[in-house]
């Protein structure tokens, strides 16, 4: 249909590259599934479910710690440091604005300090928060390393 | 969630264009064009995606994102390998592609909740055997290569075996977590073996036994050694119960021996396996021939379009992956098998997900179907063990398995996003867009 665009003939050489590159983009493919399974992996639906390993046990973390955000990728890097009380939610009254998370509710869950442990507590939200996939009904302690997710928002615990 | 989805539709149409490639690769030899079909063919790859990925939008939004790609990239290797072989072949198989999609579309839309299949379980059994059954009614059965396994009304024929297999499950699933308990405590002793009593165990084994004395009188190995290996995973999957998967085994054992003095097809199954070059020219040429293909195809292959796969028998459907080894080579195989391997994992992943029994188990009988399935004619075609005719899952030429496949497909999805849903993390159509909280 476009009259013949690689001349009359191809030669073998071209047609032996070719086929690597089918080959190539076959692995591409598969590697990308790979990379959405490891991704599905660390989603809270598989991390809570029963059966899973109890997260480590992180060390508590110290004065000076962040919440380090980790999903969505666009918003990946950047990080907040974990005050004696901390807010998080869509409302532009938090101290953590996630404004483009449907998922998110006004005022989520907060972040607060009880001497030198640090907590995470759930305010009503509608989706829930969840700490290493598990959905905490209480105010939940944070160690180092833990994972909180606040509707498709998830942030680390660091240092 | 909807990240899920869009990483699902980029992927497919990822598969989409690798098809598209290979479709021109396999033309580019002889013609040196780009074949004249190919937009046809894309639009239609495409358009069938697209409605595949919108049904599961609607209908399962918080599924799996990786079985619909990883199906979709199998049928499309299936395709470019058919159209190489048979360009004919592969316009058909683009309409059972879309017949396929449509049953996979019916799956979401009429099964809105597992539960409600675990109701029928009966129903289900009655149609599954009634469906063994019908290739050998007089008048519509009829044998195609020497097994019985069609029906043919009109102009149309079909493999009613393939619905069968789904349908069995489903009962042997709900079967399973009804009795499950009785089955794996036990009432008497025999030795150092608890077994359950016959009340219990009673009508599992009748509906084993007539499936696959049904298909052994049908002629058709593949698939009795398919169902024999099914329910005994299910069985031990279900008790936790190792005795299950030995008994099994031995009655596997016990049965392939005795089909082996009864039956002539049988031993030269077996007599081409064990050496199948004396007979090279007669029962062991399909055997020899793949062997060939794979040598011819070395480590990456002639190429799409450059070996000589048609000269296999029952290229486009049995000895499909003979022919994928000759002109994708080692690197090519391989890639069939990780792609099967991780729909597989998925699959086993969705199950272990599963909170209640019933979604657990059926997911797991599904998934070992489609593993054992692919075991069966992989190992039979490179002859590590004798060659049964099933077909390769979304690979092979022929509607009634794509159909069956993308059944599958469909269930496993249901089943997935149940547990999205199950775990809270879900879509609200209603309330996302403010998402305000209540308090």
């Amino acid at each position: 249909m476009l009259g013949a665009p690689f001349g009359a003939e191809i030669s073998q050489a071209a047609l032996d590259a070719l086929k690597y590159v089918f080959l190539a983009l076959l692995f591409l493919f598969l590697a990308r599934v790979v990379r959405v399974v490891v991704l599905e992996l660390r989603s809270p639906a598989l991390a809570g479910a029963p059966g899973a390993a109890p997260a480590p046990a992180g060390k508590a973390p110290k004065k000076g710690a962040r919440l380090r955000i980790i999903e969505p990728a666009e918003r990946k890097g950047e990080s907040y440091t974990l005050t004696d009380e901390l807010t998080v939610g869509r409302g532009g009254g938090c101290a953590v604005v996630i404004p483009d998370d449907q998922f998110v509710s006004t005022v989520h869950a907060r972040l607060y300090r009880r001497g030198d442990d640090l907590f995470v507590e759930d305010l009503g939200s509608r989706n829930g928060t969840f700490v290493n996939g598990q959905k905490i009904e209480t105010p939940t302690k944070l160690r180092r390393g833990d994972r909180v997710q606040f509707g498709e928002t998830v942030g680390e615990v660091q240092r | 969630m909807k990240s899920r989805r869009n990483v699902e539709l980029r992927l497919g149409l990822l598969a989409v264009g690798i098809t598209g490639l290979g479709y021109v690769l396999v033309q580019l030899p002889e013609k040196s064009d780009i074949p004249a079909d190919l937009w046809f063919f894309v639009t239609i790859f495409v358009g069938l995606y697209v409605l595949a990925h919108m049904a599961v939008l609607q209908f399962a939004p918080n599924a799996d994102p990786s079985l619909l790609p990883l199906a979709a990239m199998l049928n499309g290797i299936g395709f470019v390998t058919i159209s190489r072989l048979d360009p004919d072949l592969a316009r058909t198989q683009v309409g059972w592609m879309a017949a396929g999609m449509a049953a996979f579309f019916g799956t979401l839309v009429v099964v809105r909740r597992i539960r409600t299949l675990e109701r029928y379980r009966y129903t289900f059994l009655l149609l599954g055997l009634l469906a063994l059954l019908l290739p050998l009614a007089p008048g519509i059965g009829k044998t195609i290569n020497g097994a019985r396994l069609w029906v043919g009304i009109g102009p149309i024929n079909f493999q009613p075996g393939e619905a069968a297999k789904v349908l069995l499950v489903i009962f042997f699933a709900a079967y399973l977590v009804d009795k499950r308990e009785l089955l794996s405590s036990g009432s008497r002793r025999l030795g150092r073996l608890v077994l359950p009593s016959v009340k219990h165990l009673g009508p599992l084994l009748l509906a084993w036994a007539v499936s696959i004395l049904v298909m052994v009188m049908q002629k058709d190995l593949g698939s009795s050694l398919l169902f024999f290996a099914v329910f005994g995973a299910m069985l031990y999957a279900a008790t936790e119960r190792a005795a299950y998967l030995i008994t099994a085994l031995v009655l596997f054992v016990g049965g392939a021996t005795i089909a082996h003095r009864l039956f002539d097809h049988v031993q030269d199954r077996v007599t081409t396996w064990l050496d199948p070059w004396p007979v090279a020219a007669d029962e062991g040429f399909q055997v020899v021939q793949s062997w060939f293909a794979f040598g011819t195809g070395g480590f990456s292959g002639t190429g799409l379009g450059r070996g000589n796969p048609q000269l296999i028998p029952n290229a486009p459907t049995d000895f499909v992956f003979s022919a994928i080894g000759e002109e994708l080579g080692l690197i090519g195989a391989v890639a069939v098998i990780a792609a099967i391997l991780m729909f597989v994992g998925s699959g086993f992943r969705i199950a272990l997900e599963a909170e209640r029994p019933f979604p657990k188990l059926f997911a797991a009988g599904l998934t070992v179907i489609m593993g054992v399935q692919t075991f069966v004619i992989i190992g039979g075609v490179t002859r590590v063990i004798p060659l049964t005719g099933v077909t390769l899952p979304f690979i092979s030429y022929g509607g009634s398995s794509l159909v069956a496949n993308f059944v599958v497909l469909g269930l496993l999805l249901r089943i997935s996003d149940d547990n999205a849903r199950a775990r809270g993390l879900v879509r609200r159509r209603t309330s996302a867009p403010t998402g305000a909280t209540p308090s």
